[in-house]
């Protein structure tokens, strides 16, 4: 009798399974049809977008594609979601094989990775110079990321200019506010960071263990670089690179900086209270504003300048990313209208996806926009987004270089032997020897 | 088995070939003939999925370049392995956890199986599959899970904490070498179990009567364990050391999800650094499978040489 029930009981499970089987087959073939249909009827209106992120740039494509088709009714994007490391790992699987067929029409690369992609493999990216897209209109040093030998390669999207947040609850608590934080250099930060850890057990903000990311942004907003001008890293005896290791390690060893071992952590310090701020490119208010119960406690100012560094400034920038046509494309013509019609000429777009986003746009008219300057509640009815625009246009250029990955992963070894004793100058001259190791062939 | 009939099989066949000269198959001919049938679809799939992909990566290993941009340059990649110092740091780490895990692993795995063995204790089913039960998670997950675990406010540190062992937090993965034994925690909380299964089902074929017999000869259990179970499960052993030297030496998901490989590439593994340099950085395809192959290499040659000492068949 048991094994009867038993025996019953297993194949209702397995007609069930099969049931499922069947009509997710069907429904497939089904969506196959439905796009083969359009497809053909928009005989190939509809256009490929690999990104990453839906609550941002998936979300900024969709609004692009509503505001493009009021005028181009039978135009389509089909958006998949790719993160970021299957991006990689797909791109150069397809690239390497030789069959670009698989390629999307559009997609979304960060600006730190867009010189290697276009110089590694140079037929990947459509050629945008003479496309008719301007763009003078967007930021200069926002362009550069996606320019080699003069030719465009890629239409900007969002920026990630530097912002530094504080929670103004906790610094009043310790005597002090955000004004005190604003235009300082990184001593005078320290020196305020060891009296509010002192008064409240707050760190200031906090940074990633394992990547040298703040160690760039320190560089960027002293107008540094890392690279010489022949592409050869520039790392023994250069000084911003050592101010900025230097204040890192201090950072560090006084424990005004806290550190997470991965994003997750990292995100964490901040949000459930580790740290009263956040020092990052803007992107990051999106993790700041998960935390709803902050609402309003939040204010966000300039990030600390290089103490004794000449032509330091408070701005900078970490990460932000841009779009490109692949070759692959069935329809360069209708992606460029597509492009000049949207994120290269519509403020309407920039309107829509801004306050619901924080996509802070890199094409200036859209800057211009009333949307900049309204208050914004989470962050005490400041007009943040106009506060941060005009940090973007006072931010110095900075050249991620090729071989960009490889400088800061070997970055973040040398800073995580230097907080743990090692020397400065014996770690920075291993960092580049590993660096040109990794350039030679 | 499947090998021994095959070859009965070609021994019978020369006899009645040789007396049958028409044109049709004689029976064993047409049962060799559906044997190979049944083995083409598995042959043809390893061959064109297994071992082209292998030729093709042995042939971009001698050449170098960036991208798809290749050309050939001898054994200059395998040269340049012994310069690359981040290699080289991975090996060490490699062979640290294969030196420090696999032994206390296998130990362990063993000590667990001839307990569970014992035909008196009870609830052995659910002792069984609670130790088992590790292997059956996904490895990204229970890397994530360990990474939250020894966090500096994780669960360990709390506990430490809590009973007055630690004052702080202490931070587990951000020092080279507690980040190192955290791995080969994990990794010994996930495999025990799995290589307690070959041992136990290894000892099924030990008969009862020799411990008893043992027994009545006065041999007390660690007698018993090193006289009896260890030389007796000695193909088995010689198979979870194979197997877990191969695995130990391919290490990817926890260096990937729990260290990060860090801190400061001091837990990171062969292949982890080698998916790094074909997939995080600029991609030279030729150099990483160069690297692989070595892999491979070390993996062959441990394999012979554990073969050698522990396979002394009589």
């Amino acid at each position: 009798m048991k094994k009867k029930i038993l025996a019953m009981a297993l194949s209702a499970v397995m007609a069930c399974s099969l049931a499922a089987c069947g009509s997710g087959g069907s429904t497939e073939t089904a969506g196959a049809k439905d796009s083969k249909e359009t497809q053909a009827a928009a005989e190939g209106n509809e256009l490929t977008v690999w990104a990453w992120d839906k609550a941002f740039n998936i979300y900024a494509m969709e609004e692009a594609e509503k505001i493009y088709a009021k005028d181009h009714a039978d135009f389509k994007l089909n958006i998949v979601e790719v993160s970021w490391n299957d991006l990689q790992t797909q791109l150069s699987t397809i690239l390497s094989s030789g069959d670009y067929s698989q390629l999307p029409d559009i997609l979304l690369m960060q600006d730190f990775a867009y010189q290697k992609y276009i110089i590694t493999y140079e037929d990947l990216f459509t050629d945008l110079t003479n496309s008719g897209i301007d763009f003078s209109q967007f930021s200069g040093g926002k362009v550069k990321a996606s320019v080699v030998d003069n030719k465009n390669y890629g239409i900007p999207f969002d920026s990630g200019t530097e912002i530094a947040a504080y929670r103004t609850d906790i610094l009043e608590q310790a005597g002090y506010t955000v004004d005190d934080l604003t235009d300082i250099d990184w001593d005078r930060f320290i020196e305020i960071g060891e009296d509010v850890l002192a008064k409240t057990g707050y760190s200031l903000f906090s940074s990633q263990a394992g990547s040298s990311d703040i160690i760039m942004q320190m560089v960027q907003s002293a107008g540094g670089s890392i690279w010489n001008e022949d592409g050869t890293p520039n790392f023994i005896g250069n000084e911003t690179l050592e101010a900025a290791m230097k204040t890192y390690e201090k950072l560090f060893t006084t424990g005004v900086m806290a550190t997470g071992n991965s994003w997750d952590e990292y995100i964490a310090t901040f949000t459930s209270g580790k740290t009263l701020g956040a020092i990052n490119g803007c992107w990051i208010m999106a993790s700041i504003e998960s935390a709803d119960d902050q609402a309003g406690l939040w204010k966000i100012t300039n990030m600390p300048s290089l103490p004794g560094v000449a032509g330091a400034t408070n701005y900078s920038n970490q990460g932000g990313s841009s779009w490109g046509i692949t070759t692959n494309c069935k329809n360069t013509e209708l992606a460029v209208d597509f492009f000049n019609k949207t994120f290269a000429g519509s403020t309407e777009l920039y309107d829509t996806i801004l306050p619901s986003s924080g996509a802070l746009s890199s094409w200036i008219p859209a800057g211009e926009s009333s949307v900049y300057a309204e208050p914004q509640e989470f962050y005490g009815g400041e007009a943040v987004f106009e506060k941060i625009t005009e940090f973007a246009s006072k931010t110095p250029g900075f050249n991620t270089g090729v071989y960009y990955t490889e400088a800061n992963d070997a970055l973040a070894v040398a800073v995580t032997n230097v907080c743990s004793g090692s020397d400065i100058e014996t770690e920075l001259k291993t960092a580049e020897e590993t660096v040109t190791f990794n350039m030679g062939q | 088995m499947y090998a021994a009939s095959f070859q009965n099989n070609s021994k019978g066949l020369n006899f009645p070939m040789e007396h049958t000269k028409n044109k049709r198959m004689s029976l064993q001919q047409k049962q060799r003939l559906t044997g190979w049938i049944f083995l083409l679809p598995g042959v043809l799939l390893i061959l064109t999925l297994s071992f082209y992909p292998a030729l093709r990566a042995l042939m971009t290993s001698f050449k170098t370049g960036v991208g798809v941009k290749m050309t050939w340059c001898g054994i200059d990649n395998y040269l340049r392995i012994f310069q690359d110092k981040v290699f080289l740091q991975s090996i060490k780490n490699c062979f640290f956890y294969l030196i420090i895990q696999v032994p206390v692993m296998l130990i362990l795995g063993l000590i667990l199986a001839s307990l569970l063995n014992n035909p008196k204790l009870r609830f052995k089913g659910l002792y069984r599959t609670a130790i088992f039960l590790p292997c059956a998670t996904s490895l990204v997950a229970y890397a994530i899970i360990f990474r939250s675990l020894f966090a500096t406010d994780g669960f360990i540190n709390s506990m430490l904490m809590n009973l007055g062992i630690l004052e702080n937090g202490y931070n587990f993965l951000s020092h080279s070498f507690s980040a190192k034994i955290v791995i080969i925690i994990a990794l010994i909380w996930r495999w025990t179990g799995y290589n307690m299964v070959f041992y136990l089902a290894g000892l099924q074929n030990i008969e009862y009567s020799i411990y008893e017999a043992a027994k009545i000869d006065g041999a007390n259990l660690i007698d018993i364990f090193f006289k009896i179970t260890v030389p007796l499960l000695k193909p088995t052993i010689l198979l979870t050391v194979i197997m877990s030297t191969n695995g130990t030496l391919q290490l990817f998901d926890e260096s990937v999800n729990l260290t990060n490989g860090g801190p400061a590439n001091a837990s990171i593994t062969m292949s982890h650094y080698i998916f790094n340099k074909a997939f995080q950085g600029v991609p030279n395809f030729g150099y990483t499978s160069a690297m692989s192959f070595v892999i491979l290499i070390m993996v062959a040659v441990l394999a012979l040489l554990q073969m050698k000492v522990g396979d002394k068949r009589d």
